[in-house]
């Protein structure tokens, strides 16, 4: 084109008149060369090599294994963290879940906000499953006899034997944990209709079968139970650890908690009696508590209706009042030792708070108890109030009575096959020994499980199912309200989603069945829950669903649920004939392991017991008293014999625990699994068919001795003033000082820029459940040590709850007090390191360089608080795969000889300080949430700005309750704790 | 000169109690003594000795082994636990450090006081500090986590940032005060071998041992010159000395006493510490001299005498512990301070009381049975208070250290500390190697500085009276 150009637009004179059109600042090419230049390709050329050697000299310490992906994937994003909603399932609890992921791995799990039950909060047994996922003892591949084999030889097989068993009329047994899948349910109805003589047995050793025979007797039917303790003005528990080893545990403490923080002096709190043989968590709140026999806890239950129910309660019709008779509280109170005037109290306490009164009776308690506490949940009319009845949607569990009938129809050889899935009857059930013989009875025994565990060693086919990770499932735990798994991994293992193995037989019967449970569970909501005529086609509502990880409506309010007042009669009647002697053995589900399930699990393992801070194992605790009595100590190994039983184990003397009872926790003496196999006894056997509290018990010392793992083994304070335990008139006394207490210094205030990051916890709402220890160990690769180095005071965790008792040992006062490291301003442990390997960040945290850390432990001795751990081994580096999968790629893996400590989360900080730099915003208050305060279902852990006057943790530490530990050296703490309140009936002693 | 006749008539006119120690026993003449002392370098050593050597050696090469196995394996394998993050290790380094410090002060503050006596074991007691100050040197680097980066307490400049190590930190007063105190010592004990090393080159034989000596004497001739210079360096480097007997167990100290454990959180330490130091290095001093002038028959030059004396520096040092003892109590008292009273109390009354009964007993009580001047002559009962001096001053640390740690501020955090082996076996390791070097001193070079003793013969410098000595 020649002549001249015209323009017409700006944007037109800029495209072809541009001052840089692109290729301008190389030279023009020569003539006839084409481009790319010579020079460009020159230029190319050296760069690649130039990079090419780069890469081959980089240090390739993970031997050429990690390679960039060729094609992403649309999700991920290296470096940036996903999050997959999803569901777990424990026995009859189902907990919301939010999956932290990181280039496809799992890492951890923390509560989903949407989850309406306990929003934000997951117990810290689904915290702690992620190692479930990477425990490297899970079975890999399907066995025969012992042997590998694939997936379809394994399934022909199972196929075979159960086509055989249809011929033949045989019973098949198919053992479940509980069904409280709808998709799960729907798909046995599916297998039962094409295997008539299937026999669905869901077995859960540890669920409230005392309390479910109870309800079935006065109901008439399955009850699901929701206690609402947001509600509970005040609440009496027998017995029963809602805050602590109970399955709902994040929904009871989120509940609870909002009844423990008063707005000020004079503010409403709830109050929490506790009537226990051993010490519980609850317990351990407990405004009021009596130590008492739990034998006697049906009678203290009866004695209270009778006392309300002569201050004008109604009792349930038919009830016969005679049955009430023989119970009498001030007798009661003079047998137990008990205080009459306290009962008094409870009695006012109760009949003032009607139907915000609220009384729960725990699973280790004799149905009797349960009859009691339902009756009195009765008088108070706290159904629909503080407590919600409803139909259970899930299939009835069987009761251990009905596992024994089932052991002795094996043992007879009735059954052609049996299958179990998950249930471990050879560690968790009444006979476990019995099990193993009367599945030398059964011709076809097959295991749907993650382990070789007890009961795989007895079946002959070994069918290794996914981890809840890496499953998809839909839950229903309440009536209107649904949950979905779905899986956050793919699956590491060749393994199958137990689902799919029954879906693979009932093809293999003849039914019509997809391929993959996905499939089935989607065609499942399609039909059943997708609302017919919605706009949003299915796919959008499906995906809406997944993304929430729940899906609730509105339920129809229950219709309130008659007591049945004969049953009630009988009940009392058969609690009135009970006559107790020798000791008392109470077993319990243990918040740690539960049934047994998680023993495998080192985190759960090395977590201390949230009240004794006993590791690794389950001694018999026993009171002072009795201690005292037989001479015996922590450690010394005491024999209880039981009708015909032995049993041997370490004593553990637990302040507070009522004489005569003995509390021995369930779920450890596995026998399989590297972590489980060995650690503890199994009380499983002891409690039979029974029910778990087992009378006239005798206790001897054997001389002998087996130290305990304790993570805290001094529990007085000694009258130090390091926590604050306050009744509401102390509050209203010394609220004034608390917020004023300076001391003089000598060193100039330390200058924070732009942040300065604290905390505070609510020593009120903190119930020591230990769940932020969990969290913690998940977040930051906190290493396990093991038994042997926690009893040399070397576990690591980051966090720990210390738990300080006062007062007498038959009656102490008890608090806990989680403690992290106090990121001082003018930090003792910072001015002795010789090589400035820990020192003051400018936002106020007090980092710790591992790389120059040389391990001279100085700053250790010089940290007040104790919160500095040292690796006074290599804990991390020898781990077998895959377990290292499960370490969070956003925190060092500290090596051998290295300092470490709570650093409040540093790497959430930074992750929020870096999404607000790019939104061009300051770091929003709330925003940052280190993981202890995450999990932490009481909300009792605030972090955030302090030097921001308005965030929510600058206005705690201002509380009239706040007070920092030890600030009496003037080492200018960031944590302000918030005095732990008690609301005593008398106003005056706890 | 009249050297080597002795004017009896002078001295005899004092009262027994002026008259000046005699330093030597019998006739010692500057050739007696040379043969005497120089010639354990040119003999074979007796079967004896042999065994001596096999012995502690092999607990040498125990404790070194068990040290490799610490490096190879980590920390964990001794008892140190959370809350006692140090125990034999920092024992160990404190108690070694101490020993050295009797040999500083009688080479250089007893030098500047003109004590006569301390000529006889200068040698021997300065040759102790450096071994002591070499047994101490171990320690600080393997208790640390990660020994191979120990470099880092350094300050030289590096390309890490630089990083700099950090000065307010009293580990780091440590290196540079145990360093000093190490090449100080070796210069001053250097220098007085000089002379030696050139009297042993005269009467050296062979060849071998003829070169050895003479590069070893750095051209020694004995002029005057070289004796004016070497007075004057030698006072000099007494003068510096001086100085880092107070100063070195002070700065130890100070790692205790500026943190804040309670128990260690204590102003008196630094004085304390010294005095404790100087305690501990003369029973060991004595231990030692004791068995050196029997086996190698030195009592004439060696005499009871100087066990007399340095056994009264013992008792007053026992009295200034027990002074610092009574005034740490006191002090704990008035203080008001739970934490300190408990700390205290924990002493005498916790799971480790027996230790500071221990520690009270050893280097309190049993002292004060040297104020019997025939207890202070007795050589089994100077040991006895000497193997309690050493054994009392070694749990003092403990009960510094371990006592305090194990029970602080919050009592969630309370543990019990249990050693195990390995910590028993390179504790005697550390032995091994003093006795190791012991005893390698005493066949290699001369034991007894013999131009200093010949200072000191009798007759050989005036009197201010007038008169000769």
């Amino acid at each position: 084109m020649t002549g001249p150009r015209f323009w017409k637009t700006l944007g037109t004179r800029r495209d072809s008149f541009g001052e840089f059109p692109p290729g301008a600042q190389e030279p023009p090419p020569p003539p006839g060369e084409a481009d790319p230049s010579r020079r460009r390709f020159l230029a190319l050329t050296g760069a690649s090599a130039a990079l090419a050697a780069g890469v081959a000299c980089a240090p390739s310490s993970d031997g050429g294994l990690v390679v960039p992906y060729a094609k992403k994937p649309e999700e991920v994003v290296p470096g940036v963290a996903n999050y997959y909603a999803s569901a777990f399932q424990e026995g009859e609890a189902v907990h919301g879940v939010l999956v932290k992921t990181r280039e496809g791995r799992p890492i951890h799990v923390e509560g989903n906000d949407a989850w309406p039950l306990a929003p934000g909060a997951a117990h810290f047994r689904a915290t702690a499953d992620l190692l479930g996922l990477y425990d490297p003892d899970r079975v890999r591949a399907p066995q025969v006899e012992g042997r590998q084999a694939a997936w379809p030889q394994a399934l022909d097989r199972l196929a075979a034997a159960l086509r055989e068993a249809r011929a033949s009329g045989k019973p098949v047994l198919l053992m479940t944990p509980a069904l409280l899948s709808p998709a799960r349910r729907a798909l046995l109805g599916d297998l039962q209709r094409a295997l008539p003589t299937l026999r669905v047995a869901p077995w859960e050793p540890a669920a409230d079968h005392a309390g479910r025979a109870a309800r079935k007797a006065l109901y008439g039917g399955a009850l699901a139970v929701r206690p609402r303790f947001d509600r509970a003005k005040v609440i009496l528990a027998l017995e029963a650890d809602f805050l602590g080893a109970l399955p709902g545990a994040p929904e009871a403490i989120a509940g609870f908690a909002q009844g423990r923080r008063p707005a000020g002096p004079g503010g409403a709190m709830s109050r929490l009696y506790a009537a226990e043989g051993v010490m519980t968590l609850t317990g351990s709140k407990a405004d009021l508590r009596f130590p008492v026999r739990p034998s006697s806890l049906a009678a203290l239950g009866f004695a209270l209706a009778k006392a309300l129910a002569a201050r004008g309660a109604v009792l349930p019709a038919g009830f016969d009042p005679a049955a009430l008779a023989p119970f009498d509280l001030a007798a009661w109170a003079a047998a137990q030792k008990v205080a009459p005037a306290s009962l008094d109290h409870l009695v006012a306490d109760l009949a003032a708070a009607g139907r915000e009164g609220l009384v729960l009776a725990g699973p280790s308690l004799p149905p009797e108890a349960h009859a009691a506490a339902a009756l009195l949940n009765g008088l108070l009319g706290a159904e629909g109030c503080t407590l919600d009845l409803s139909a259970s949607p899930a299939a009835e569990l069987i009761s251990p009575a009905e596992m024994e009938e089932l052991r002795v129809q094996a043992a007879s050889g009735a059954f052609a096959a049996a299958l179990f899935w998950e249930a471990n009857p050879l560690h968790a059930s009444p006979d476990p020994q019995g099990w193993a013989k009367a599945l030398a009875r059964v011709p076809m025994c097959a295991r749907l499980g993650l382990h070789r565990d007890e009961t795989a060693a007895a079946c002959g086919l070994l069918l290794p199912i996914h981890h809840w990770l890496e499953s998809w499932n839909d839950f229903d735990p309440r009536e209107g309200l649904l949950a979905l798994q779905q899986p956050a991994v793919g699956p590491l293992h060749d393994t199958r989603q137990a689902e799919e193995v029954l879906l693979t037989l009932l093809r293999a019967l003849g039914g019509d069945a997809p391929a993959d449970y996905h499939a089935y569970l989607q065609a499942r909501w399609r039909r059943e829950v997708y609302p017919a005529g919605s706009p949003v086609s299915f796919e959008g509502f499906w995906n809406a669903c997944l993304h929430d990880g729940v899906l609730a409506h509105e339920a129809a309010p229950a219709a309130a649920r008659a007591l049945d007042g004969e049953a009630v009669s009988a009940f009392a009647r058969s609690a009135a004939a009970s006559a107790p002697s020798g000791h008392e053995l109470l077993l319990y589900a243990d918040a740690k392991t539960w049934d047994g399930r998680y023993a495998n699990n080192g985190w759960l393992q090395e977590l201390p017991d949230p009240v004794t801070k006993n590791t690794w194992g389950n001694p018999v605790s026993l009171s002072p008293g009795d201690a005292r009595r037989l001479g015996l100590s922590d450690g010394d190994v005491v024999r209880v014999d039981l009708a015909g039983e032995t049993l041997l184990a370490p004593a553990l003397v637990q302040p507070g625990q009522a004489e005569g009872v003995l509390g021995l926790a369930l779920g450890y003496g596995r026998s399989a699994g590297s972590v489980a196999s060995g650690v503890g006894l199994n009380g499983w056997p002891l409690a039979g068919a029974r029910g778990l509290l087992r009378l006239g018990a005798a206790l001897v010392g054997t001389g002998e001795r087996a130290p305990l793992a304790r993570t805290q083994e001094h529990h007085d304070l000694l009258g130090r003033d390091i926590v604050r335990l306050w009744t509401l008139a102390e509050y209203a006394e010394k609220a004034e000082g608390a917020a004023k207490e300076t001391f003089p210094t000598l060193y100039p205030p330390q200058e924070f820029p732009d942040h300065k990051w604290g905390m505070a916890i609510d020593l009120s709402a903190c119930v020591g459940c230990s769940g932020c220890v969990v969290a913690c160990q998940s977040e930051n690769n906190v290493p396990v040590v093991g038994p042997e180095q926690v009893r040399r005071g070397r576990e690591m965790h980051w966090i720990r709850v210390d738990r300080y008792y006062e007062g007498p040992a038959e009656a102490p006062r008890t608090v806990h007090q989680p403690m992290v490291c106090q990121q001082c301003d003018d930090a003792p442990c910072e001015n002795v390191c010789p090589v400035q390997a820990t020192n003051h960040s400018p936002d106020g945290l007090n980092q710790m360089a591992y790389n120059r850390c040389v391990g001279t432990r100085y700053c250790a001795n010089n940290c007040p608080y104790k919160v500095r751990r040292f690796n006074f081994f290599d804990f991390t580096s020898a781990l077998p795969e895959p377990l290292d999968l499960a370490f969070n790629p956003e925190v060092t893996v500290r090596p051998r000889g290295v300092m470490e400590k709570c650093t409040f989360c540093i790497q959430r900080i930074q992750n929020a300080r870096q999404t607000a730099k790019g939104e061009g915003r300051s770091v929003r208050d709330g925003e940052i949430v280190p993981a202890c305060a995450a999990a932490c279902p009481a909300r009792a852990i605030v972090f955030g700005d302090l030097k921001d006057p308005r965030s929510a943790v600058s206005k705690l530490s201002r509380s009239d309750r706040g007070f920092k530990v030890l600030a009496e050296l003037g080492v200018k703490p960031s944590v302000t704790y918030l005095a732990d309140l008690r609301n005593p009936s008398d106003g005056g002693k706890v | 000169m009249i050297i080597g006749c002795r004017m009896k008539g002078e001295t005899a006119l004092l009262p027994e109690s002026l008259r000046p120690m005699e330093l030597t026993v019998g006739t010692v003449t500057p050739g007696s003594l040379d043969d005497q002392v120089l010639k354990f370098p040119e003999q074979r050593p007796p079967a004896r000795w042999y065994a001596a050597l096999a012995f502690t050696s092999a607990v040498m090469l125990l404790g070194f082994s068990l040290i490799g196995y610490t490096i190879y394996t980590g920390i964990g394998v001794w008892g140190n636990n959370r809350p006692v993050f140090w125990a034999f290790d920092i024992i160990n380094f404190v108690f070694w450090v101490g020993i050295g410090h009797a040999g500083t002060l009688i080479s250089a503050i007893l030098f500047l006081f003109r004590k006569r006596w301390r000529n006889a074991i200068a040698r021997f007691a300065e040759a102790m500090t450096i071994f002591a100050v070499m047994c101490a040197g171990i320690f600080p680097l393997i208790h640390v986590g990660r020994p191979w980066l120990a470099y880092w307490l350094f300050p030289y400049p590096n390309q890490r940032g630089p990083i700099w190590t950090n000065f307010r930190s009293p580990l780091l007063w440590d290196v540079f005060a145990v360093s000093t105190y190490f090449s100080v010592s070796l210069m001053f004990w250097y220098l007085g071998l000089v002379p030696d090393f050139a009297s042993m080159r005269e009467r050296a034989t062979s060849r071998l041992r003829k070169g050895l000596y003479t590069v070893l004497s750095m051209g020694w001739r004995g002029a005057a010159t070289h004796w004016k210079h070497y007075e004057k360096a030698y006072l000099l480097l007494a003068g510096l000395a001086t100085g880092l007997v107070l100063s070195v167990h002070s700065v130890v100290s100070f790692d205790f006493a500026v943190s804040l454990v309670p128990g260690w959180h204590m102003t008196i330490f630094p004085p304390y510490f010294v005095a404790g130091a100087i305690f501990a290095g003369f029973a060991m001093v004595v231990l030692v001299l004791v068995v050196v002038r029997k086996t190698m028959g030195l009592q004439n030059l060696i005499t009871d005498n100087h066990l007399d004396v340095m056994n009264r520096v013992i008792l007053g040092m026992s009295c200034l512990m027990g002074y610092s003892y009574v005034m740490e109590g006191f002090t704990a008292w008035y203080s008001s301070n739970e934490y300190l009273h408990h700390g205290f109390r924990n002493i005498l009354f916790g799971t480790y009381g027996w230790a500071g009964w221990l520690t009270i007993t050893c280097n309190i009580l049993l002292p004060q049975l040297l104020w019997f001047k025939k207890l202070r002559r007795s050589i089994p009962a100077m040991v006895f208070v000497s193997l309690a001096v050493t054994a009392g001053m070694w749990f003092e640390r403990f009960v510094i250290i371990v006592i305090s740690l194990h029970q602080d501020f919050l009592p969630s955090s309370w543990h019990l500390y249990k050693p195990t082996l390995v910590d028993f076996g390179i504790l005697f390791g550390s032995f091994g190697l003093f006795f190791t070097l012991v005893l390698l001193f005493a066949r290699v070079l001369p034991v007894i500085a013999t131009t200093e003793v010949k200072a000191i013969l009798p007759g050989a410098q005036r009197r201010h009276e007038g008169g000769v000595l």
